[in-house]
């Protein structure tokens, strides 16, 4: 490139917010390997998934980010978008940042003038150049930052809302259904009573994914461990007993109860701990067949306190087993059987917040019979948050005074 | 009449009618004496003219909420022996965190119902509110 187009290149990256405190110098040998590209409305700029190889940098026009959004293996994916990007903005964090793949997709939504960066030599240049690769990590830093703060509150703040708004019609139908079921409305005749009866377990479904729905958003570790507190395992367990009391005998399926002879105390988060422990037994005898038995353990370790759930079921097919954690998944067998797939990924997040680990393993005839046995270990040596604060206190009284 | 002044005098708050509609529809099977109100303001409007032997409240309302409702009858001697049901989705851990911090006091409530209310069980827990408390 001539050195005068050099300047100009260099002048525009002044512009953009990611450089816009770098030396003239730091500028033009970036400016070396940029290149400009124009692209018309509707087209991709970047793809959500592909190697993160350019950064581009908004001149004129307007940039959509889109995620993709695919709800079960077999729906149609659909594209949200979840911000855009306009003059001196940047799309294409990624190529500075792990794990080095674009983490949505950008899309023009009008004519839409960029400089591209190669990802590569710009990597290179400011690993050779501490002071500018500094001034650009910090403010990457930051703007990476405030993106995901703006996202995740929104995100939170919409999805009360709209958990509020949805509930409120559905509590007063599952009323009215109720009131009618229990003939309180007057007689009702075998065929509506059971069409009254099924449409009561859709809506109760349609609630839980609600507030399923509603929890992943909720979900950070931080949230999790601000409710810590001391509280009795043995109780948490005998409320999610009786959760689950009614599917259980719906169903003809016999709980086994094998608690430790004594509990003693642990910190957690005890609402949290119970959603675990009633969705592992609510999926425990949901997949049961009939009069078959639903194990459920607990036995304390050294370092942790170990709980056990464990059914008589078909298992979950070995392919499916690595998956069965993340958001959305359902396994291949259970296409019959009414859920989400959020219950599972909400367990797994509350137990990492916790320290833990929830293990999964088909027993393939291990005692005889198919069945499926989730193991969760609790640490017992967490903290409240009132003793984290303590704690650091301490040590900050031990720090010498200067 | 007089016989009709000894049947238990319960009010229902709740800003959604068919809300109401299902839960008189429950609770008139029972000797009991209804009135709704569909937001707080009228709810203390209410109780000013007769004291109700049991209030049902919802806590998501316009005008005046259902915590508005409690700290009120709390903070008057004339209303706060009157047992307070509260029958909300809003989960009771939250509800109970809200009103500690608007008040600094602990919510003084009888029973926390999150909707929808099963009918026998609203029943049940009603008449033993009333049981104790009348």
């Amino acid at each position: 490139m001539p050195a005068r187009s050099l300047t100009v290149t260099a002048e525009r990256l002044r512009r953009s917010e990611i450089f816009s405190e770098l030396c003239d110098e730091d500028l033009i040998a970036i400016a070396e390997f940029c290149r400009e590209q124009t692209f018309q409305e509707g087209e991709i700029v970047l793809v959500e998934g592909a190697p993160a190889e350019t950064l581009y940098l908004v001149e004129r026009g307007k940039l959509a980010l889109e995620k993709k959004i695919q709800i079960g293996r077999h729906s149609t994916p659909r594209n949200a978008t979840i911000g855009y990007v306009e003059p001196g903005k940047i799309a294409g964090f990624s190529t500075l940042a792990m794990p080095d793949e674009y983490s949505t997709s950008a899309m023009c939504l009008e004519p839409t003038r960029v400089i591209a960066v190669d990802g590569k030599a710009l990597r290179a240049f400011l690993e050779s150049h501490p002071a500018a690769g500094l001034k650009v990590m910090k403010i990457l830093a930051e703007l990476v930052s405030g993106r995901y703060r703006n996202a995740t509150n929104t995100l939170t703040y919409f999805l009360s809302i709209v958990s509020h708004e949805l509930r409120g019609p559905l509590a007063a139908i599952e009323n009215y259904l109720q009131t009618m079921l229990g003939g309180f409305a007057g007689e009702l005749n075998p065929k509506q009573k059971r069409m009254i009866e099924r449409s009561i377990l859709r809506v109760v479904d349609l609630r839980t994914l609600i507030g399923d729905v509603v929890d992943l958003a909720r979900m950070r570790p931080e949230q999790i461990q601000a409710d810590f507190e001391w509280c009795n395992p043995g109780e948490i367990g005998t409320e999610s007993i009786e959760d689950v009391r009614l599917a259980a005998a719906e169903k003809g399926v016999r709980m086994i109860i094998e608690p430790p002879p004594k509990f003693e105390p642990i910190v957690g988060a005890r609402r949290r701990l119970r959603q675990v422990f009633t969705n592992l037994l609510n999926n425990a005898i949901k997949f049961s067949p009939p009069d078959s038995r639903v194990f459920f353990r607990a036995w304390y370790e050294p370092e942790a306190v170990v709980f056990e759930v464990e059914d008589e079921g078909p298992g979950i097919p070995e392919e499916d087993l690595p998956h069965i954690f993340k958001d959305f998944f359902r396994a291949s067998n259970v296409e019959q059987t009414p859920g989400a797939g959020l219950g599972l990924s909400i367990a797994h997040k509350i137990i990492e917040a916790h320290n833990g680990k929830i293990l999964v393993r088909n027993l393939n005839g291990e005692t005889g019979k198919a069945g499926t046995r989730f193991t969760v270990y609790i640490p017992r040596d967490l903290m409240t948050p009132e003793m984290c604060r303590r704690e650091w206190m301490a040590m900050e009284g031990d720090q010498p005074k200067g | 009449m007089a016989e009709t002044e000894k049947r238990p005098y319960i009010l229902i708050v709740d800003d959604d009618p068919d809300i109401l509609e299902g839960i008189v529809t429950i609770l008139e099977s029972q000797p009991y004496r209804l009135a709704t109100a569909r937001d707080g303001k009228k709810c203390m409007e209410m109780i000013t003219r007769e004291i109700p032997n049991l209030l049902i409240l919802d806590l998501l309302m316009p005008r005046m909420d259902g915590w508005g409702v409690i700290r009120e009858m709390r903070s008057e001697p004339r209303y706060a022996h009157v047992p307070i049901m509260v029958l909300t989705t809003v989960i009771e851990d939250a509800s109970r965190r809200r009103y500690e911090l608007e008040t600094g006091m602990a919510m003084d409530i009888q029973d926390y119902v999150q909707k929808p209310a099963n009918p026998v069980d609203l029943l049940q827990r009603v008449e033993k509110l009333l049981k104790i408390h009348v």
